[in-house]
């Protein structure tokens, strides 16, 4: 997305419908143009790190917050989450598990591996809805984010 | 000289391990006698030993561990005759690599030391085939306690041992079978959320862009497909709910009912208070059980009764409990539509629903839900009701501890 907005929010999602959902509820408070959208682990890693498709990326630090499904095919969320937080270029990027799945052990291991938030996709419209904005106001609006020299000057 | 006939004396040296054999220790006069006498001559241990029941072989050793005495049973568990093996060493009843460590010999030493040895393993037969057996090795002393041989007393547990292992291998698998179906509906009903929410979720941002200019006919229609999947939304949760209900292990701790019932009353407040039911709570007994399931139990029993007494002017629930056989029957009762006996059965099956749906919602998942927890505490559930004359549920807490119960669900 070349947009002239910079992005603020990676949308890893491989499910279109539920990523057109996310992006129609965000739409509503303003937020849809700054999201990009990647469709599995690889592309979500790629993307983060500006290699594969990515490589001619500018390593921005206009992320605020990467949101992220626990079942991303090829690579899967906990992966790319793991691979984030091991690197000093991403480590502080909040990350969003937003998953279908509330088995205590994807919980709990996602927090073991440093995720910011988890939140379960409501199976109810209204409730996807309501949670989706929340998130995207939190984290794109009220979050203070962690200063860009943080993040650019981190790993020296 | 008249020698005085040795007594017998139960064994202090502990029970053996589930054998259910009291093992005999012998006490010889002190005055003389080695071993070997003692054991030709004592006319009752002798008949004690041959007496022994078959499938035990009962046979003595000397100090040295030399075969000084053999039965019937001894001679069918390892195919010695009685002159083939006397006067040899216990230790041919062992497998090749117990004989190079030592094994016989240490085992001696040890119940020297202490009065007995037990140990379960391989041993070996005449032929050389080998049989899994429980040996007691006990040590036979004097009056003055010096040490004149062992009793040595083996069964053959290679079919008892077979048997084991199936009856493990059978639990492992059912119980294999059981956290494969359980992940399986917990996968479906999983996998079934994101379809139903899409559903819901377009034909809403479909509502919404096609705003004010909206057909009527089109409205109906949007209706529909939402009612629909919104119905099928709580069909799966209730089903996924089902479903993490057979994984979770009861915790059970000492909960009082009397609280317990308190907060599920105020949590369902609303719906009590919406059509003025009257409810009365009696006296509960403090039970074991785990208090969140419990939670759960009475949730569903108590909004059942509101959902059944809808029709009734004075809708009354009552809560209490009565004691039988000196168990604590707990029930909740209500007058409500009530429902015919004979379909009792169905009662507590997964979508099994005794009103139609346009009379009262319902998936038929909250009783199923109900009798799975009751039964994860090791206890019952039934019913009794007639239509239109209310329905009274009750319920019993088994004693045992719930704890084991749960991977059947």
């Amino acid at each position: 997305m070349n947009s002239k907005r910079s992005i603020q929010m990676l949308l890893a999602e491989d499910n279109a419908s539920d990523a057109d959902l996310i992006l129609a509820s965000l739409a509503k408070v303003g937020l849809a143009e700054v999201i990009h959208v990647v469709h599995d682990g690889v592309e979500t890693l790629d993307f983060l790190f500006c290699r594969g498709e990515y490589a001619d990326r500018l390593q921005e630090p206009s992320i605020r917050v990467i949101v992220l499904d626990v079942k991303l095919p090829k690579v899967d969320g906990f992966e790319v989450l793991r691979e984030l937080k091991a690197d000093a270029r991403t480590r502080s990027i909040p990350v969003v598990m937003l998953t279908s799945s509330n088995i205590e052990r994807d919980v709990a291991r996602g927090y073991q591996l440093g995720v910011n938030s988890y939140l379960q996709k409501p199976i109810d419209f209204e409730r996807f809805r309501e949670t989706v904005r929340h998130l995207g106001l939190y984290w794109m609006t009220m979050n203070e984010p962690p200063p860009v020299w943080s993040r650019i000057g981190a790993g020296q | 000289m008249v020698r005085e006939p040795p007594k017998v004396l139960t064994s202090s040296g502990g029970e053996t391990k589930g054998q259910g054999v009291a093992l005999p220790v012998m006490v010889y006069p002190a005055q003389d006698s080695p071993l070997l006498d003692a054991l030709m001559d004592g006319e009752s241990v002798h008949q004690l030993l041959v007496d022994s029941r078959g499938d035990y072989a009962v046979f003595m050793l000397d100090s040295n561990g030399i075969v000084a005495s053999w039965n019937k049973g001894a001679e069918q568990i390892k195919g010695y005759s009685r002159d083939e093996i006397v006067g040899r060493h216990f230790s041919v009843f062992y497998p090749a690599e117990d004989r190079t460590r030592g094994k016989p010999e240490r085992e001696l030493v040890i119940a020297a030391r202490d009065g007995r040895f037990e140990d379960e393993g391989k041993r070996v037969r005449k032929d050389g085939s080998e049989f899994w057996a429980n040996v007691v090795l006990s040590a036979v002393r004097d009056r003055t306690d010096a040490l004149v041989g062992f009793v040595k007393v083996t069964r053959d547990l290679t079919e008892e041992r077979a048997a084991r292992e199936r009856a493990l291998t059978n639990a492992q698998a059912l119980e294999a079978v059981n956290a494969e179906l359980e992940a399986f509906t917990y996968s479906v009903s999983h996998d079934l959320r994101a379809p139903i929410r899409q559903i819901e979720g377009f034909s809403k941002i479909l509502e919404e862009h096609l705003g004010k200019s909206l057909d009527p006919q089109v409205e109906h229609y949007l209706r529909r497909i939402q009612d629909g999947s919104q119905q099928m939304g709580r069909l799966v949760d209730d089903l996924l709910h089902l479903a993490q209900l057979g994984r979770q292990h009861a915790k059970p701790r000492l909960t009082s009912l009397d609280s317990l019932i308190d907060e599920v009353l105020t949590n369902l407040r609303a719906e009590i208070m919406e059509r003025d039911v009257k409810c009365r709570v009696g006296a509960l007994p403090t039970v074991v059980c785990d208090p969140g399931l419990m939670k759960v139990v009475f949730t569903n029993l108590v909004s059942n009764a509101v959902k059944y007494t809808r029709r009734r002017e004075k809708a009354v629930i009552e809560i209490g409990h009565v004691v039988k056989d000196g168990e604590p029957v707990i029930y909740v009762r209500d007058n409500g539509v009530g429902f015919d006996m004979k379909y009792a059965d169905k009662l507590f099956g997964v979508f099994q629903r005794l009103h139609r749906a346009e009379e009262f919602e319902g998936a038929g998942v909250g009783l199923a839900t109900v009798s799975r927890i009751i039964r994860k505490h090791n206890g019952t559930i039934w019913a009794e009701a007639a239509p239109d004359q209310g329905a009274t549920f009750f319920f019993t807490l088994g004693t045992a501890a719930p704890d084991e119960t749960t991977h059947t669900g």
